[in-house]
């Protein structure tokens, strides 16, 4: 063993991520009085929220897969983890925001999203004013699909995330103070619980908020396409963020191609399981072809929408994949940054994908559609303001957790 | 002077900080026919010894590959072409049910490819090899790290490659018979 590095200002986060920090909060405040301004207008308040859905989706999927990543890292250890834990834990402590952001979907955003879609053709009825004639729908929404009940579970969902965001952040924090200690143990304590609970909240979450967007239409995979989503987003998150800071120290000397390389790997066995799983869910309705469930197909591969569905086979799949597949290009954060911030833009269109077309039926010019690019801006801007500032408040290494130490040891080693 | 009944030299190390700087060394001292041997896999010792790439990769792309092709035109040609039947008012070319067999045709292939690949590409099985003529060999599977120079390299000479390696810190020096 070398001797033991515990100088934690050595592993203070640059100075320089300051300026982004706040050109960040600058953005996401000025697309944030654009959105509000066609929130308060009611011509446009409906597309503001079914934009706003989406924004929320795409950066809760990011802390969330943080989440499930922190708590991943806790079980299997491995030095791909340590070099990002810090980052990851950053993001996961911005699910707090993201529990505010959600009041104004309770607050005003149902009546404008699960109230059905009653276009002459196609159109179908929502859990919040069901046509009476739907004997079975009449009686979801008088049992599970209330506002009071979407309301109640989404208070649940957000105290059990909080809850884990909480503790595991708390734990983390002692282990910037000595002595060195292994705590391991009492991490996995809560982080094997915490991924079948994750896995559990998040499959119903986006059931309320998302699947029942069309309560007649169910999907069992539904769940997990979302958590690999949020899982691929959450990887990319950190491939952008180690390549920026990868040009300051203490990053420059703690950030080797072989760490680089494994969240190559990473985002590879996100981008097939993605693919696996959005397939599967395609496969077997197709061969079932019952109404009820085709009508989700029918409503994404015709009219226009079949461009956004092969535009995702072919960018969010196979280009991604191609490329993934190459050793030297997982190998260079240089090249890695430009596909993670790729996939980045194809997660907010797979969720434009599963959203819009609840609400559209053929795929035209919309202006309403520049507002699905403005809210998502919005809400990332400060987002990311908020990211920054957890980060700037701790060294960006647990410097007292006994595996930091052989993470300095093994970087040491690979210098000379 | 090559001697026929030597295959090389070799150095024994008891760490793998020290096996990997010895490594970087000789290569940098201009050997390059020689080989590491480790208890589990190093990759810097692979790096440090010059080895960078090798075909597994690529044979394995391209029996991916074929098996992908194979498996997506089987069921294409049984379908279409040697017995159409109608399941269930499909279309006959109904390609999403042809993925599955695909997908796994392409992982069974690509494994197979991979494992044959290598071992066409590395000499395997190989039931006689010189290095363990050194009978010190044998804790290369339990705690010590081995380098060797080939006696094939053009820079070998008996008495120089191992004043060369045991000023590099090994724990043992000896010479390889063929």
């Amino acid at each position: 063993m070398t001797a033991v590095r515990t100088n934690t200002i050595e592993f203070r986060v640059p100075e320089a991520v300051n300026t982004i920090s706040q050109r960040s909060l600058g953005i996401g405040l000025l697309f944030g009085v654009a959105s509000l301004i066609f929130a308060l207008v009611p011509a446009t308040r409906e597309q503001f929220f079914h934009s706003y859905l989406i924004g929320f989706m795409l950066w809760l999927g990011v802390a969330l897969g943080s989440m499930a990543f922190v708590m991943i890292q806790h079980l299997t250890g491995g030095k791909w983890a340590m070099v990002i834990r810090r980052q990851l834990e950053a993001a996961m402590n911005t699910l707090p925001l993201m529990a505010v952001l959600f009041i104004p979907i309770l607050a005003a955003g149902i009546p404008y999203l699960y109230n059905g879609n009653h276009e002459a053709v196609g159109g179908f009825s929502g859990w919040l004013h069901p046509d009476p004639a739907d004997k079975h729908l009449v009686e979801m929404s008088k049992s599970y699909l209330t506002v009071s009940g979407y309301t109640g579970r989404a208070v649940i969902y957000f105290a059990i995330w909080l809850g884990l965001a909480f503790i595991l952040s708390r734990w983390s924090g002692e282990q910037d103070h000595p002595p060195v200690r292994n705590l391991s143990p009492r991490f996995r304590l809560i982080a094997a619980p915490g991924i079948i609970l994750y896995a559990f909240t998040i499959s119903f979450a986006v059931i309320d908020w998302v699947m029942s967007i069309d309560p007649h239409w169910y999907s069992t995979i539904f769940g997990f396409i979302f958590i690999v989503g949020e899982c691929l987003s959450a990887m990319c998150m950190m491939v952008i963020i180690e390549r920026i800071l990868s040009r300051y120290e203490p990053m420059a000397s703690l950030l080797k191609p072989k760490e680089v390389h494994d969240h190559g790997k990473l985002m590879l066995t996100f981008v097939l399981l993605w693919a696996y799983f959005g397939f599967s869910q395609l496969l077997i309705i197709w061969a079932g072809n019952l109404p009820m469930e085709i009508r989700f197909f029918t409503r994404r591969l015709y009219s226009g929408w079949q461009v956004i569905a092969l535009g995702l086979v072919i960018f969010h799949f196979a280009i991604p994949f191609l490329f993934l597949l190459s050793r030297p290009f997982k190998q260079n954060s240089r090249s890695l940054v430009r596909l993670a911030a790729w996939l980045l833009f194809m997660r907010f269109i797979d969720l434009f994908w599963y959203i819009e077309p609840n609400f559209h039926k053929a795929l035209t010019f919309h202006w309403g559609y520049l507002l699905d690019l403005v809210v998502p801006i919005a809400i990332g801007g400060l987002w990311l303001a908020l990211f920054f500032r957890n980060l700037r408040s701790r060294p960006l290494l647990p410097v007292y957790d006994l595996h930091a130490q052989e993470f300095l040891e093994y970087v040491g080693a690979a210098h000379d | 002077m090559k001697d026929p009944l030597i295959y090389g030299m070799m150095a024994e190390f008891d760490n793998v900080n020290d096996a990997i700087i010895a490594a970087r060394r000789t290569y940098a001292a201009g050997y390059r026919k020689l080989d590491a041997y480790s208890p589990f896999p190093v990759e810097e010792l692979a790096e440090a010894i010059g080895f960078h790439k090798n075909g597994v990769a690529l044979v394995c792309l391209i029996g991916g590959l074929l098996g992908c092709t194979a498996a997506f035109t089987l069921q294409w040609w049984i379908n279409n072409v040697s017995y159409p039947i109608n399941i269930g008012g499909r279309p006959l070319n109904s390609w999403p049910s042809f993925i599955i067999v695909t997908f796994e045709m392409t992982i069974l292939f690509s494994g197979l490819s991979a494992v044959f690949g290598m071992l066409t590409l590395n000499g395997l099985p190989m039931p006689y090899h010189p290095v363990f003529n050194v009978p010190r060999f044998e804790l290369a599977s339990k705690d010590r790290f081995f380098l060797v120079i080939f006696a094939s390299d053009k820079n070998y000479d008996g008495v120089r490659t191992r004043q060369f390696l045991e000023g590099l810190n090994p724990i043992s020096v000896a010479e390889v018979p063929s």
